[in-house]
């Protein structure tokens, strides 16, 4: 089915509490297409100094839907560690699913793949407006605090679902330039080399 | 951290939510056997670029050449041309300019790149998290054939491939009638088997969920019809409408376990991400700073596989090829066995990732072992003086460091001539190959010789703990062999490496330097358990004064003895007939002896036995400590013992009996009981190395 005619493979994962619209927020963003011969994108890197380089890369994007329901919890907490971003969405419209970000933060600590992996935080249902029941400023401050960006989307009339999947991707896709591009600050044998390496790690380099 | 209990176990799911939950782990494994085909490829390609022609650790080459190309350097490039990341000097033809006016030479620009490619930054570090993990043990059982591809197992794979052995899994057919609906139904436009599928997940998740009234059918149309509309609606719709449709499409995903789609990506975002990158970009950097920087020890997660292991599976081999390719080591040092080592490696290389040979991680571990050879004399020189050093553990970094200061009074190497050329060598026991070797540079002609260098290991802390480090010192004959001039060992479970200190340890010959053994300086093979703490149920009241009138008070504790491995042969034949034991204490009644069947003549035995402690509240688990200990059933004389693990909390003492024990678990034992307690209701697990002793350490 697919050619592998891609670059990169990026898998994405979105949770959060049940019914906060994790699935039709990935419908929106995927725009009902579910043709799996347009898997593929053109996504174009750029580099930290906010220039386009000009080279562009297909990217494949694999988002994974989750079961927000605390009974399938064991189960969707497994698929965690393969996700290499997160999308980790709450309900603008309840209290509840916003204060249970911190410990949808903490699994995610436990189980992904590494201890602080590129998440963004989504306030879903953005469009109901009277209802609404989380203020930005508290969610802009959690997410401050986590160190992660903030977002509010509308899987109902689209605002601001797509960027905040590109701006997870793009998290992601710096993060492996970076993983990737450090120079080996620890050979295996581990003699002088290990000096050189340590001088020039705090020098980054992007390769796009 | 994800189970692999959790993950055979759907028992809890229904059965159209097994089947969901099947139908989209299915439609993942399609999209990953391409993906596999791809990382292939990328990985020949790789190794194709580094055979074009690179040093080889066994030659001497001169710096005036091309490291990649081996065309001389003129003079005046020599300084500039080093490649930032193999050290090697390369001429302009090898180099691969990076945006920002860096350049790397074309080995690595390509190992980069391949790393980016496959997905191998990311494995990597999933891997160093999860090392412990015993899923990856559970998979490498099943995987015999194709250790390589270890490290990118994914959940979906693993649940896959377990519920696939349910017997009583879906049939077929009433899904194909549902195809056949739910097509009618569709834009055939949009039609082929792939979005029949994953359209379906959707449907027949509201078929189950909120309206469990209707058949299946009429949910499945009701719900294709819903979404035909979404389609058309444009944005300028009233918030109204959608937001319905919205709600129905939400409570059904509430009930898929996991549902995952790999989901077409707009068409229109190519102009988007154009237009927006810099404004976007700007926003990320000033806002996310801290997301950005906080990148953990990417590139030393690497040789860490290594360590735990020891395997030499291809994608540990990508980590840290650059060390093993002989081309790329950049350690010329001249000992005899580097050369064998790196060509040996170089060999396997080849033979894995040419193709899926057929070595098993055991033997891949036993030829390492045997690759490690002290070439050198061991009884030519008298051991004289001492060492000065100090051992930390950075957390930032996760790595073990190991600081040479320098050395005293050694032994002369060279007898005839009276000098020696010493250098210190360390082996992070009890991985006594080459990933584990650390080495300082060679000092000329001294036998005070300082070093101030810092020797790394990547490593987990919970691991160090059963660990020790083996520091020897060596004399470098240049035009013989070289010379041991004594060493010393230090076991890792009784150090402070939180506030290091200078030691100065006298050498020690070869024989003496064995010095008082933890119970775990002898391996004894591993053991994979699982642990869950129950929570007790709250009865409705109903339900107690109909039933018993005892109430059930506490919660339990399930201990999912799954495995163990690499035991001892106890029997004829290499092989033992193993059981294994569990007592929680403090309690001492006969109810906390449980036992497993036997498995027989096997070292790697598979129990899938779960003791069930009942009645106990989670406070109490903490004041609890589980033994279990593995046995070899002997049919007429007592049991021999195989090992054991101890997990508590690793504080405070038990009585047992009338002893007093300390609860002296450490590092995994204490972690895996932590997290039982810390998360009820999912399990734990952890593979535990076996103890050669239970008796508790008088410290």
């Amino acid at each position: 089915m697919t050619d592998g005619d891609y670059d990169y493979l990026i898998k994405l994962l979105a949770l959060g509490d049940s019914g906060v619209g994790k699935t039709t927020f990935l419908y929106r963003y995927t725009d009902n297409k579910f043709n799996p011969k347009f898997i593929t994108t053109v996504y174009t890197a750029s580099n930290p100094n906010g220039t386009t380089t000009g080279k562009t890369f297909k990217v494949h994007l694999q988002l994974w839907d989750t079961a927000g329901q605390e009974r399938f919890r064991s189960l969707t907490t497994a698929f965690f560690r393969d996700a290499m971003g997160f999308l980790l969405m709450f309900d603008l419209t309840s209290q509840q699913s916003f204060l249970n970000v911190r410990n949808w933060m903490s699994q995610l600590q436990a189980n992904a793949y590494c201890e602080n992996p590129d998440i963004v935080l989504v306030g879903n249902k953005a469009d109901l407006a009277d209802q609404r029941e989380v203020q930005e400023k508290q969610a802009k401050e959690l997410a401050d605090k986590y160190g992660i960006p903030y977002f509010e989307t509308s899987a109902a009339t689209g605002a601001e679902v797509d960027k905040a999947v590109i701006t997870l991707l793009d998290l992601v896709m710096k993060r492996m330039e970076q993983c990737v591009d450090k120079p080996p600050a620890e050979p295996a044998n581990g003699n002088g080399a290990t000096k050189l390496a340590d001088g020039q790690s705090n020098e980054k380099k992007c390769a796009c | 951290m994800p189970e692999a209990v959790d993950m055979i176990n759907l028992g809890f799911l229904s059965e159209s939510e097994q089947e969901l939950i099947l139908e989209v782990l299915r439609r993942d494994e399609e999209l990953r056997q391409a993906e596999e085909l791809r990382v292939r490829k990328l990985k020949t390609e790789l190794l194709d670029v580094k055979r074009k022609g690179a040093k080889r650790g066994s030659g001497r080459y001169s710096q005036h050449s091309c490291g990649r190309c081996q065309e001389p350097l003129s003079r005046l490039t020599v300084f500039s041309s080093q490649c930032k990341m193999c050290n090697h000097y390369v001429c302009r033809n090898c180099r691969t300019v990076l945006p920002k006016g860096s350049w790397l030479c074309s080995v690595c620009a390509k190992e980069s790149d391949v790393k980016k490619r496959t997905g191998d930054w990311f494995y990597d570090q999933r891997v160093t998290r999860f090392s412990t993990l015993a899923t990856h043990d559970l998979v490498r059982a099943s995987l015999k054939k194709r250790p390589q591809l270890k490290k990118r197992e994914t959940a979906g794979e693993l649940l896959l491939r377990s519920t696939e052995i349910i017997p009583d899994s879906p049939t077929p057919k009433p899904r194909t009638k549902q195809n056949h609906l739910s097509r009618a139904n569709e834009d055939p436009s949009t039609e082929n088997s792939e979005s029949i599928a994953s359209r379906e997940s959707f449907e027949s998740k509201d078929s189950v969920w909120p309206h469990l009234t209707r058949s299946d059918t009429e949910s499945a149309e009701n719900s294709s019809i819903t979404s035909s509309k979404t389609e058309t609606e444009s944005s300028r719709v009233t918030p109204e409408q959608p937001r319905r449709e919205d709600h129905s499409v939400q409570s059904s995903s509430a009930e898929s376990g996991v549902s995952s789609s790999t989901f077409p990506v707009k068409a229109d975002i190519v102009p988007e991400v154009k237009l927006d990158s810099s404004s976007l970009d700007l926003d990320v950097d000033r806002l996310f700073k801290k997301s950005i920087k906080r990148d953990p020890r990417p590139s030393e997660c690497v040789s860490t596989l290594d360590l735990h292991n020891g395997q030499n599976t291809s994608g540990a081999s990508m980590g840290n090829r650059s060390h093993s390719v002989p081309g790329l080591d950049i350690q010329e040092d001249g000992e005899e066995e580097e050369d064998i080592d790196s060509l040996v490696n170089f060999h396997k290389r080849k033979m894995v990732s040419s193709s899926s040979s057929l070595h098993s991680s055991k033997s891949t571990l036993g030829s390492l072992m045997s690759l490690y050879s002290e070439a050198g004399d061991f009884d030519s020189v008298e051991v004289s003086g001492e060492v000065v050093f100090s051992m930390s553990y950075n957390e930032r970094t996760q790595s073990l460091q190991v600081f040479i200061e320098e050395c005293h009074g050694l032994a002369c190497g060279d007898t005839t001539r009276q000098l020696s050329n010493p250098y210190v060598k360390c082996y992070l026991l009890p991985d006594k190959s080459r990933q584990s070797k650390r080495k300082t540079s060679i000092k000329k002609n001294t036998v005070n010789p300082v070093y101030k260098e810092t020797l790394k290991y990547s490593i987990n802390r919970s691991q160090l703990y059963t660990r020790s480090v083996l520091i020897s010192v060596w004399h470098y004959g240049r035009f013989s062999r070289n010379a041991f001039l004594g060493e010393l060992e230090i076991p890792l479970d009784c150090q402070d490496l939180n506030s290091p200190q200078m030691e100065r340890m006298a050498l020690m010959s070869k024989a003496a330097s064995a010095l008082p053994t933890s119970a775990f300086s002898h391996y004894k093979g591993d053991l994979v358990i699982s642990l869950k703490y129950v929570t007790p149920k709250k009865a409705t009241p109903e339900k107690v004064k109909g039933k018993k009138a005892v109430t059930e008070e506490g919660g339990e504790l399930h201990v999912l003895i799954k495995e163990a491995k690499n035991l001892m042969a106890m029997k004829p034949g290499d092989t033992s007939d193993s059981f294994v034991k569990g007592y929680l204490f403090p309690i001492t009644a006969k109810t906390t002896k449980k036992k497993t069947p036997v498995v027989k003549k096997n070292l790697n035995p598979h129990y899938d036995h779960t003791f069930v402690y009942k009645q106990l509240a989670l406070e109490q688990l903490k004041e609890m400590c589980l033994e279990l200990t593995v046995w070899d059933k002997e049919a007429m004389s007592s049991n021999e013992f195989l090992g054991g693990v101890r997990l508590s909390s690793g504080e405070g003492s038990i009585k047992i009996g009338k002893e007093e024990v300390a609860m002296d678990s450490v590092g995994e034992e204490v972690s895996l009981w932590q997290k039982m307690m810390q998360y009820p209701d999912s399990w734990a697990e952890g593979t535990l190395p076996l103890r050669s002793t239970m008796k508790a350490e008088g410290k």
